[in-house]
């Protein structure tokens, strides 16, 4: 085995560089985490422009989405975020650009039923939205 | 005596110095690695934390053994640290004291063994057996780099090693070789990466204390830090002694100042090195090692005699 | 010496995944193991049948975690076999841009947890870091730092802008550089060299005999890389270089890896020089004519093969996944005979084991 000075410190060099630099941690939970711009987080849905195709329903891969019908222009569309994948497929498949992920990604409970959203209740005479 | 004892330079002092280096030691490591590394108080709140959790045992484990292993080992550093001088301030000393300090600072690797040997899991079998083929890698060398500042002074006393330095000039500057040495020595002594290699994590889980919980493993935990804290101390006695130089400064802060210094090169060498693997741990220790030793204890009969 | 049975997993820190080995340990000797899979079974092959194409991409994007695009990429490439359509070639650089950042960070990944498993926590660190820059760029483009979610069936989702492209490049001229100083580092460090040679070997012939694929057969000597054997579009118009070393061990691994990294540095910046303008994806239907087809890419790990048959309807009949490291598992019994038991870590990283794709 060669041993020169150098091989035997190889890295001694980066860790200065390393330690001048400083740390390079992102304290999440008490610092905002660093996000980019098209990150896919939970999903959304412009209600207005909601059609009740529900396409988005039929290439949901993790059966997120859920749409109630009671007639024709009566439906609700339920989504479930401990299912959904982010996967964003809802978003391409919807023809009416109504569905779409936004970037907030955090949400937290210890009772699943309580992420359950609904994102568009057009029923004849609907209860208050939660939320 | 018994505030000496029990205060400063004992106990008190340096179940704070063992908490301080503790936590120095991680964020210096941190930052090596472009991390931010724990709060001060992280030594602090794990120390309390693991007395809280569950101490269970496997089955068929000596119970009175395993609570008095951790004990015996903390006990054995505790007496150790009661020989070796704090900024000049020592308990107790005597003509000869090093050889019981080298002795007591041997002894927690034995009970570390004896951890994994009663033990009656696997990875504690091969951690316990891994620690005592490492105790015999780095024993020699570290006694005998350590003897090299006693030939030189000609005195088996830390007090007169101490003091021999202050007439002549710091050990290091001496004999380098040896420090190097018996720096590498301390790695191995106290488990330290690149050295960890009794409790590799990825390869025997944790060693011998795989099946220690709760308070018995908040006792090893401080006994091994107490024992870097002591260990850096007899170092910084041996080979950084009280020197002309910085007689103008009050030698309290000089003194904290060299045992970090010696920290921060343990922290730089298990930033910079993988761990070896325990028969490349005893070439490096039979082949290396112990013969630059045995010549740099030459040298020093050469220029102490 | 008494033997005794040591058990690696299906829970153990040097394993991120799991898996189990029993190992035979005479002191610090390995002389027999037995492996157990199946831990992570998930039954993906069969879900695909009851999904739809377009479902299947986001279920099959989650056979690994490490290279997802790279199995979507494979998929949709049968599926566009056999609905015969030929994608835009703006959507091809986008896929291999992709699957390109996906190796860098498959590898970068794997010399952290080699790292780590040897105890150079400082590699493991850095490593991570650099991996870091190669997710954020990914999430940038695709939304997702490992599920990227961007291929579909007709080409991709996602588009870069001129702006994009110029960051792109400069961003990823400073990955090489930190990829060339971790090349430099298992060049010259004595520690992990000290580690990796010389642990694990395999010959040739071993190789051959149990068909071992991607950077475990390249560092033996065996010359084989999809992207040069059997080009098509975008690499077919690149040039890269195909690294292969002979040693045959775990260090030869290690520098084929990093080698590639670099490789994929300059793949990437190509594909960015070369991007075609036009459309990104074409519509194509939703129901496959009937047909089989078989797909190979090269993943990150080795040949990725699918093979997908179709009734006609809009769900595959069958869908079938060989993944890279189903054949190189088979090595890992011959390679954990007589080695020592601090080794063992060495040998498992070596490999780079996907268990979550070989189980699936
Ligand atoms: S993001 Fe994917 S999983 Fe989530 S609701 Fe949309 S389609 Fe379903
Ligand atoms: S969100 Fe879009 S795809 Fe889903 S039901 Fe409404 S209009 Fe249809």
């Amino acid at each position: 085995m060669g041993f020169s000075l150098r091989s035997i410190v190889y890295l001694l060099p980066q860790v200065w560089r390393v330690l001048r630099a400083g740390p390079l941690t992102v304290q999440f939970p008490f610092a905002p985490p660093e996000l980019q711009e098209g990150y896919r987080g939970q999903v959304v849905v412009d209600a207005a422009r909601c059609r009740g195709c529900s396409l988005c329903v039929r290439d949901c891969p993790a059966f997120a989405l859920e749409l109630e019908r009671e007639g024709r222009e009566e439906y609700r569309l339920i989504y479930h975020p401990d299912r959904c994948a982010y996967c964003g497929q809802c978003e391409l498949s919807c023809q009416f650009g109504a569905i779409r992920l936004s970037n907030t990604f955090t949400r937290a409970t210890a009772d699943r039923d309580t992420l359950t959203r609904v994102l568009v209740d057009r029923r004849p005479s609907p209860p208050p939205l939660d939320e | 005596m018994l505030f000496k004892l029990l205060i400063f330079p004992g106990f008190l002092f340096l179940l704070l110095c063992a908490f301080v280096f503790d936590w120095v030691d991680r964020r210096m490591l941190a930052r090596f690695q472009g991390r931010v590394g724990p709060p001060w108080y992280q030594p602090v709140a794990d120390f309390i934390k693991l007395p809280t959790k569950e101490d269970t045992l496997p089955q068929g484990v000596n119970a009175t053994v395993a609570a008095a292993l951790p004990m015996l080992a903390l006990a054995a550093v505790l007496t150790a640290s009661v020989y070796v001088p704090v900024a000049g301030v020592v308990s107790a000393s005597f003509e000869g004291d090093l050889i019981v300090v080298l002795f007591l600072l041997s002894l927690p690797a034995l009970t570390y063994f004896l951890a994994g040997w009663i033990s009656v899991g696997v990875y504690s079998i091969l951690g316990g057996h891994r620690s005592l083929l490492q105790y015999f890698s780095y024993e020699v060398p570290f006694l005998m780099a350590v003897a090299g500042p006693a030939v030189l002074s000609g005195s088996w006393s830390i007090a007169s090693i101490v003091a021999y330095q202050a007439q002549t000039t710091w050990g290091a500057v001496m004999q380098p070789l040896g420090f190097v040495l018996a720096v590498v020595g301390l790695i191995g002594k106290l488990k330290r990466d690149p050295l960890d290699i009794p409790k590799a994590k990825s390869e025997v889980v944790s060693g011998s204390l795989t099946e220690f919980s709760g308070r018995k493993l908040a006792l090893w935990r401080l006994s091994m830090n107490m024992q870097t804290v002591v260990g850096i101390f007899l170092l910084v006695n041996l080979f950084f002694g009280e020197s002309r130089f910085f007689d103008v400064l009050p030698a309290f802060p000089v003194f904290g100042l060299k045992a970090l210094s010696i920290l921060l090169l343990l922290a730089t060498a298990s930033a910079i090195y993988a761990r070896l693997r325990i028969d490349q741990l005893a070439d490096l220790g039979w082949r290396i090692l112990a013969p630059l030793a045995l010549l740099q204890i030459l040298a020093n009969v050469g220029i102490g005699g | 010496m008494t033997k005794i049975i040591v058990p690696i997993g299906p829970q153990h820190p040097l394993l991120k995944e799991p898996v189990s080995f029993q190992l035979t340990v005479e002191g610090e000797h390995v002389t027999e193991s037995a492996m157990r899979l199946g831990y992570v079974h998930r039954g993906i092959e069969r879900l695909c049948q009851e999904r739809t194409y377009v479902q299947n991409i986001h279920l099959l994007e989650r056979i690994c975690g490490i290279c997802s695009h790279v199995h979507t990429t494979t998929f949709c490439q049968g599926v566009e076999a056999l609905l015969g359509v030929k994608l835009p070639s703006r959507a091809l650089y986008l896929r291999a841009l992709l699957c390109e950042l996906e190796r860098i960070h498959s590898h970068l990944l794997w010399l952290g947890v080699l790292a780590l498993n040897i105890g150079f926590d400082t590699i493991f660190m850095y490593a991570w870091h650099d991996r870091e820059v190669v997710l954020d760029i990914m999430e940038d483009l695709s939304g997702g730092r490992v599920s990227h979610a961007v291929n579909i069936v007709g080409g991709v989702r996602f588009d870069l802008t001129d702006d994009r492209r110029v960051t792109l490049l400069r961003q990823l001229n400073g990955l090489e550089e930190q990829v060339r100083i971790l090349l430099g580092v298992v060049e010259h460090e004595q520690t992990l060299q000290a580690r990796t040679r010389n642990v694990g070997r395999l010959s040739l012939e071993q190789i051959r005999r149990y068909c071992v694929v991607g950077p475990v057969a390249r560092a033996s000597g065996l010359d084989v890389d999809l992207r040069r054997d059997m080009p098509r579009p975008p690499y077919d118009g690149l040039t890269f270089q195909v690294p292969v070393r002979q040693e045959g061990d775990v260090w030869a691994r290690t520098l084929v890896r990093m080698l590639e990294t670099v490789e994929s540095v300059h793949l990437c910046r190509q594909m960015l020089d070369l991007l075609p303008p036009g459309p990104v994806s074409t519509r194509v239907s939703r129901r496959v004519p009937a047909g089989e087809v078989v797909s190979r890419t090269e993943a990150p790990r080795g040949e990725v093969v699918y093979y997908i048959r179709s009734d006609g309807s809009d769900k595959p009949a069958r869908v079938k996944v060989r993944t890279p490291t189903l054949t190189n598992l088979i090595t890992l019994p011959s390679q954990l005979e007589n080695v020592n038991m601090a080794d063992v870590s060495v040998v498992l990283s070596g490999v780079d084991l996907c268990i979550a794709c070989a189980d699936r």
